[in-house]
């Protein structure tokens, strides 16, 4: 089954704050895509209006999940067609456990009736695999849901439920943002295997802020987000660019085009950044 | 009159009372007490509603004597309603088992390994007969009939309830369960508990009680007295589930001795208005008492719970975790008080209560009080009150859980803190199946 995700010229706010200002993007199945930028360029707004966190609000544009208004649906019917996000921050939830929570999720994400649930011995061996596959301790599973969880444990955790929920299209927003090396090797490792599980069929969204993730994850195509826009697309070759010029040297040409744009609202490009106007 | 039916008088009165206790055909001390409650009934004035205690509960649309008593007078054999059975569930995880409707025990039964040890669990008014002595000493002892009102017409009335009474030494593992289920309306329903367990023993009672959704006011008016000696372990759990259409006044109190142990567990679901106290006193040093409460409010309910841990002895050890969860337009009240006296030094003193509110027109207030005399103990006491929190609900939803799966799970995870202090199964699955049902009700 072969996936889409269409963002179309989207723009939504925090509160009285416009974030995302016209963000264009792509990923279907198959597809590796790295989204970077600067902090505050709208890359977690992106991931949670994506899953329609109700806290931030779309102004404009709109979003195709298959076709489908992705938009109009609830967090919960995204997440059951295969839209997955990895959470840079994930709340944690007293006295639920892991175990409960997890079994509850993938027998919804797998279509069993409502109240319904996989039977507990199938769900213990499918967890007991993913948990041993991703090196995660399997005592989590007894835990409440993030509770005092560390950073790594959490981030560790979100991937482990992003391969119980088998995703078509997954969001891994900064998963590697407070992570060791050796952690972000196994985070990477694990999602290289959900991908290659997949038969190379799903598509894959990187939100980070370094380049070191990408030395693991190799992505198709690496996205620069500005000021809620992504100003530049090019291949992996990007990001290693990137780490050489930073994000300075993408604002100055950005800060340039933004100028010609308000003077002319035109199609402008400046080196590596180019901006329409829609 | 016959003795196989309910006796039912007309109004409240000395008469009343008289004819009860011939009719039970009970000793002349009981008579004698029933008929000094009666005028201290007489005697005392309702609370008034500036008392701290009652100005948050209003009772000045109860009218007492459009109240018909409700007096077992004997044992009337019957089949156990069905929503009797369903509320007491599978009795073989039971030890004994008592039935009653409308007040009048219809069954009664202890294991045979237990009544040879001499093991006493019956109705109380049977135990006035069979064990005079031990119920003519320990009645009374903790719950005094002069305390207010209520309690005197608890004193003057009582009628049903349970005498368990524990040989020293005897530990009963299964729990013995009450079942009370009524099925009239507009009366009055006094019973009252007794538990008396000898020094190093061990039981659990669980009183479950229920009624019919009727729409005459019905006044419970229970009271508990739990009596653990020197190393005695007691667990007390009460689950109610009574109609809308009654209100419950209650007293649930523990005197705990030497080195004894109670747990008591307090479960409200139903009634459209409970007004219980729960106090333990810790006479004993080493004595400890762990209280439990769990509140599931909807509708109009009205739930108002004072507790008391009285630290009397030394080296004596309370912990108190009371949560609610109130939708629509119910209401919750908890004040809960720490006293350590004089003496009670190496006091350790736990107290928190947590409110989860469900509705906009949901209401719980948390009013925690300490008063200490001693300056060696540890002491600590707190209160929330939140609402579901959006975020909770969002990232179980990414998950893709619905709204209401996401919200129930968060709501079983509330009260997991207590559940997961509940060693027994069968009360788990009540609260579980209570909870449920109450967030499937619009």
């Amino acid at each position: 089954m072969s996936a889409e995700l269409l963002i179309k010229n989207l723009w939504a706010q925090v509160e009285d704050k416009v974030i995302l200002k016209g963000a264009n993007l792509a990923v279907r199945s198959g597809e590796i895509h790295a989204l970077m930028g600067p902090n505050g360029s709208g890359k977690t707004t992106l991931a949670h209006v994506l899953m329609g966190n109700p806290f931030y609000q779309v102004i404009k544009g709109e979003v195709l999940y298959n076709n489908e208004d992705l938009l109009a649906m609830a967090p919960d019917d995204r997440a059951r067609k295969g839209l997955f996000i990895a959470f840079q921050y994930p709340v944690s939830i007293p006295g639920v456990t892991m175990a409960s929570f997890l079994r509850t999720a993938v027998s919804a994400r797998r279509g069993y009736e409502k109240d319904h649930l996989m039977s507990l011995a199938e769900f213990q061996k499918l967890a007991r695999a993913k948990v041993e596959e991703l090196q995660v301790d399997p005592a989590v599973l007894g835990r409440y849901v993030n509770e005092g969880f560390s950073g790594g444990e959490k981030k560790r955790a979100e991937i482990l439920q992003m391969a119980l929920l088998e995703p078509e299209i997954a969001i891994m927003d900064e998963t590697d943002s407070g992570l060791d090396v050796d952690a972000v090797k196994i985070v990477a490792a694990g999602v290289n295997r959900m991908y290659e599980a997949s038969g190379k069929k799903m598509g894959v969204l990187v939100i980070t802020h370094y380049p070191r993730i990408l030395k693991y994850i190799k992505p198709t195509r690496v996205h620069v987000m500005f000021d809620g826009r992504i100003v530049t697309s090019g291949d992996a070759d990007l990001a290693e660019e990137l780490d050489q010029i930073g994000y300075d040297g993408i604002r100055a040409q950005y800060e340039r085009v933004a100028a010609e744009v308000v003077g002319e609202g035109e199609v402008r490009s400046a080196g590596k950044v180019f901006w329409v106007q829609h | 009159m016959s003795d196989t039916q309910p006796v039912v008088t007309s109004a409240l009165s000395r008469a009343a009372v008289e004819r009860h206790s011939a009719a039970a055909g009970e000793p002349v001390w009981l008579l004698e007490r029933r008929l000094q409650a009666w005028e201290a009934f007489v005697r005392l004035a309702p609370p008034a509603a500036t008392d701290e205690e009652w100005r948050r509960t209003d009772l000045s649309a109860l009218d007492l004597d459009a109240l018909q008593p409700l007096l077992a007078a004997g044992v009337r054999k019957a089949t156990p309603p069905a929503p009797l059975m369903r509320l007491v569930g599978d009795p073989a995880a039971a030890a004994g088992l008592h039935l009653a409707v409308d007040g009048t025990p219809i069954q009664s039964w202890l294991a045979a390994e237990l009544v040879r040890s001499g093991v006493v669990f019956a109705p109380l008014g049977e135990a006035v007969r069979t064990h005079a002595d031990l119920v003519r000493e320990y009645l009374g002892s903790v719950v005094r009939d002069d305390e207010n009102k209520y309690r005197a017409l608890h004193g003057a009335l009582w009628s049903g309830g349970t005498f368990l009474y524990v040989p020293d030494g005897v530990e009963v593992d299964l729990p013995l369960v009450s079942g009370t289920w009524l099925d009239r309306d507009g009366v009055l329903l006094s019973p009252h508990t007794l538990i008396v367990a000898g020094e190093q023993s061990r039981v659990t009672l669980v009183e479950l009680s229920a009624s019919r959704e009727a729409d005459a006011r019905t006044l419970i008016n229970h009271a508990v007295e739990l009596i653990p000696k020197p190393g005695a372990r007691i667990r007390y759990v009460n689950l109610e589930d009574w109609g809308r259409n009654v209100w419950e006044l209650g007293v649930v109190r523990t005197l705990a001795q030497r080195d004894s142990t109670v747990h008591t567990l307090m479960v409200a679901f139903g009634a459209g208005l409970v007004k219980t106290n729960v106090e333990s006193r810790l006479v004993g040093p080493g004595a400890t008492s762990e209280m439990l409460g769990v509140m599931f409010g909807d509708g109009a309910q009205h739930f108002d719970y004072h507790t008391l841990q009285e630290h009397v002895a030394p080296s004596t050890t309370s912990d108190l975790l009371y949560k609610g969860a109130f939708k629509d337009r119910a209401r919750s009240i908890f004040a809960g008080l720490i006293r350590a006296d004089y003496g009670a030094q190496k006091t350790n003193a736990f107290q928190l209560n947590r409110n989860l509110i469900l509705s906009d027109g949901a209401r719980a207030d948390s009013m925690p009080k300490l008063e200490i005399m001693a300056n060696d103990l540890r002491c600590t006491h707190g209160a929330s009150t939140s609402r579901l929190n959006e975020d909770q609900i969002f990232y179980l939803m990414s998950r893709a859980l619905p709204r209401a799966t996401a919200v129930r799970m968060m709501i079983d995870g509330f009260f997991a803190e207590i559940f997961d202090r509940i060693p027994l199964d069968m009360v788990r699955e009540r609260l579980s199946r209570a909870i449920e049902r109450k967030m499937a009700e619009a």
